[in-house]
């Protein structure tokens, strides 16, 4: 074997090994390394109440209730799968509304109710003019289609 | 590759393609930028800071793209010890790490108003900003070279961008594997979720600001080049 | 705040940066192939 593909056999070698080993360590963290938990984590791992977590989802469209006080207001997050009540007492940011993802920090109080401290927006992957809401998604096709 | 081995073929082919690089990408860059803030609607949701999706795009793949040329560079010093592999790789970490904040900053502003927050520590950004550090590790691995008399730079410091390659698939998958605030990617092989009216700017902003980057990477090259050059016949004349 | 200024300060950075770096990358490039052809003219 000439030097060269010596060379070359030993830095791919080395470089499969290091992206391996990195790509390993990194979906390891999969659990430890997430944003926020999804109201289906909360259902099966079981979040003890008081301990300070980031609960994100969709808010639940109709769901939303603004308390006598003017400035709490709570809703349901889900994921599909499981749904948790939430509140909040503050200003939510501009994009918070029925139907778009949400991230509150804050931890569950013994009812099980999520009490938020802080409201973040999230924002999906859609992008689309204003002319078109309305339309549904596909999320599998990619597709837009009129909401009937 | 071995025929651009000889710095005077890399300067014939590299002087004329400065500016054939440097000028259309820059045309490109102004004209996506001014069909992205004037001629597209605003999006339903986020309304007109959707706009900075046509600069924050292309400054994330230069700062990806960047760490990719700089691997790729490090691969043919290490394996085909090409001359004007490390030359490559110092000319481009600057722009790259350039870009890299830029991309944050951009991703930052628009985080603000959409998110209501400038920064929080979830995958995407967190990988990112992670990737703005290795540029600064390889920058200073590479003046260290410099300072060396090198041209290119020294084995560890390839050694270092290569290792440093791992991030990057990290990044890009980071929205996949983690629950993160960032949203997940918009532009698949199925297609993509941003509507076609409010897409098509990016094409030439994304075109626009590759090749300009070409053009500054030439350029740097060059000026690196010239540099040993004149070094080189100063070290002669010195030991006369 | 309006969107405006968002977006206005996003493009307001990426334009100085893109202008920066084209100018301080071609006087670079410039100066030192200038001085080596300074030098290829003394010798």
């Amino acid at each position: 074997m000439k030097a060269k593909h010596q060379r070359l056999v030993l830095a791919l070698v080395a470089l499969a090994a290091i992206i391996g080993a990195g790509l390993l360590a990194a979906s390891a963290l999969k659990d430890e390394a997430a944003y926020f938990y999804a109201p289906a984590d909360v259902k099966t791992k079981g979040v003890e109440p008081g301990r300070a977590i980031r609960l994100g989802g969709m808010v639940v469209k109709g769901s939303l209730r603004r308390a006598a006080d003017g400035v709490t207001i709570r809703f349901n997050v889900t994921d599909g799968k499981a749904t948790v009540p939430a509140t909040f007492s503050g200003i939510a940011p501009d994009l918070f509304k029925e139907g778009s993802g949400v991230v509150a920090e804050g931890a569950f109080d013994r009812q099980g109710i999520f009490v938020a401290t802080n409201l973040l927006a999230k924002h999906d992957e859609r992008y689309m003019p204003r002319e078109l809401e309305g339309m549904q998604y596909n999320e599998a096709t990619h597709e837009m289609k009129v909401e009937k | 590759m071995h025929r651009f081995a000889n710095p005077a073929r890399f300067l014939k082919i590299a002087r004329p393609l400065t500016g054939w690089l440097f000028w259309p990408g820059l045309a490109l860059i102004l004209a996506g930028a001014a069909c992205g803030l004037l001629l597209t609607p605003a999006d339903y949701l986020q309304g007109d800071t959707v706009r900075i999706l046509y600069i924050h795009v292309p400054a994330a793949w230069l700062g990806m793209g960047g760490w990719a040329g700089i691997a790729v560079a490090a691969l043919m010093q290490l394996v085909w010890r090409h001359p004007l592999a490390g030359v490559a790789g110092r000319a481009i970490a600057a722009p790259g790490a350039l870009f890299t904040a830029i991309c944050l900053a951009t991703g930052s502003i628009w985080g603000r108003p959409t998110w209501g927050t400038w920064w929080e520590w979830d995958g995407r950004m967190t990988s990112m900003l992670v990737l703005l550090f290795l540029y600064l590790g390889y920058i200073a691995l590479a003046n260290a070279s410099a300072r060396d008399g090198q041209a290119g730079v020294s084995s560890v410091t390839a050694i270092f961008a290569l290792v440093g390659a791992v991030n990057i698939p990290i990044i890009n998958r980071s929205v996949v594997w983690w629950n993160s605030l960032h949203q997940g990617p918009s532009i698949t092989l199925r297609g993509s979720s941003i509507e076609g009216s409010l897409l098509w700017p990016l094409a030439p902003t994304l075109l626009g600001f590759s090749l300009w980057f070409g053009a500054i990477v030439l350029m740097r090259m060059r000026a690196i080049l010239a540099q040993n050059k004149v070094e080189a016949r100063m070290q002669r004349l010195a030991r006369g | 705040m309006n969107q405006w200024a968002f977006v206005i300060a996003a493009y307001g950075v990426t334009a100085a940066a893109t202008l920066v770096l084209s100018v301080l990358s071609w006087r670079a490039m410039r100066g030192a192939e200038r001085a080596a052809e300074r030098l290829s003219d003394r010798a």
